[in-house]
C-alpha cells in the first residue's frame, strides 16, 4: 500500500504518514486505531511506545 | 532536499517577510539615533502591499507547480498541532516584547531618560518590530517542527 493510499484511508496527508513512518510525529490515538484498523492488526503490532 | 508544499509556501513566507521588513527597519535602525525618523503611513502601506503582492505571486506560481498534488495536501491533526504550538511560541515573545516597551516607557517617564526604543517614534517602530518578529517566529517554528518533528 502506498504512503498516499494509506493517508486517503486514514484522513491524514502523506506528509504525516511519512512523518510518522521517520518516527517525527506520534499520531492521536484515533488515527493510531485507524491505521492499524487498515492493516487489520493490532495497535501494538504497529506502533510501539519507547 | 525534498521539501513539501506547506514548508515552500513557509519559506516563502518567511523570505518575503524577512526582505521587505528587513529593507524597511534597516533603513529606520541604521541610523541608530535617539529620534528615528517619524514613521510614516504611506511607507506602511507600501510595505503592506509589497508583502501581499510578492506573497501572492510566489504562493500562486508554488500552487500551479502543485496543482494535482494539492487535493491530498488539506490539513491534518499533525497541521493543527504545529500550527498550534507555532502560536504558543509567537504569542509568548510577542508578550515579553510588549511587557518589556511598557516597563521601559514607564521606566522612561519616572527617570526622564529615554532610549532609542520608546521615544515617540522609536515606540512605534519598536512595536512593529515585535510584531514583525512574532511573526517570523511563528514561521520559523512552523518550519523546524515540520522538518524535524516533535
Amino acid at each position: 500500500m502506498s504512503q498516499q493510499a494509506l493517508a486517503d484511508k486514514v484522513g491524514v496527508t502523506r506528509q504525516t504518514i511519512l512523518a510518522i513512518e521517520k518516527d517525527k510525529y506520534s499520531p492521536s490515538l484515533e488515527v493510531a486505531f485507524r491505521i492499524s484498523d487498515e492493516f487489520g492488526v493490532a495497535l501494538e503490532a504497529v506502533f510501539t511506545y519507547q | 532536499m525534498d521539501f513539501s508544499y506547506k514548508e515552500k509556501s513557509l519559506i516563502a513566507s518567511l523570505g518575503v517577510t524577512l526582505l521587505i521588513f528587513g529593507w524597511y527597519f534597516y533603513g529606520v535602525f541604521s541610523t541608530l539615533s535617539l529620534e528615528p525618523d517619524p514613521p510614516s503611513i504611506v511607507t506602511i502601506v507600501l510595505l503592506i502591499i509589497w508583502v501581499v503582492v510578492l506573497e501572492s505571486c510566489i504562493q500562486g506560481v508554488l500552487a500551479s507547480r502543485k496543482q494535482g498534488e494539492l487535493e491530498g495536501e488539506l490539513e491534518d491533526e499533525r497541521d493543527k498541532y504545529i500550527e498550534k504550538v507555532s502560536h504558543k511560541y509567537s504569542y509568548h515573545f510577542l508578550t515579553a516584547c510588549l511587557w518589556f516597551l511598557m516597563v521601559q516607557s514607564l521606566l522612561d517617564t519616572r527617570f526622564d531618560a529615554s532610549l532609542m526604543l520608546t521615544t515617540s517614534h522609536g515606540l512605534f517602530h519598536s512595536l512593529l518590530l515585535c510584531f514583525v518578529l512574532s511573526e517570523i517566529i511563528r514561521f520559523g517554528t512552523q518550519l523546524y517542527h515540520y522538518r524535524r518533528g516533535f
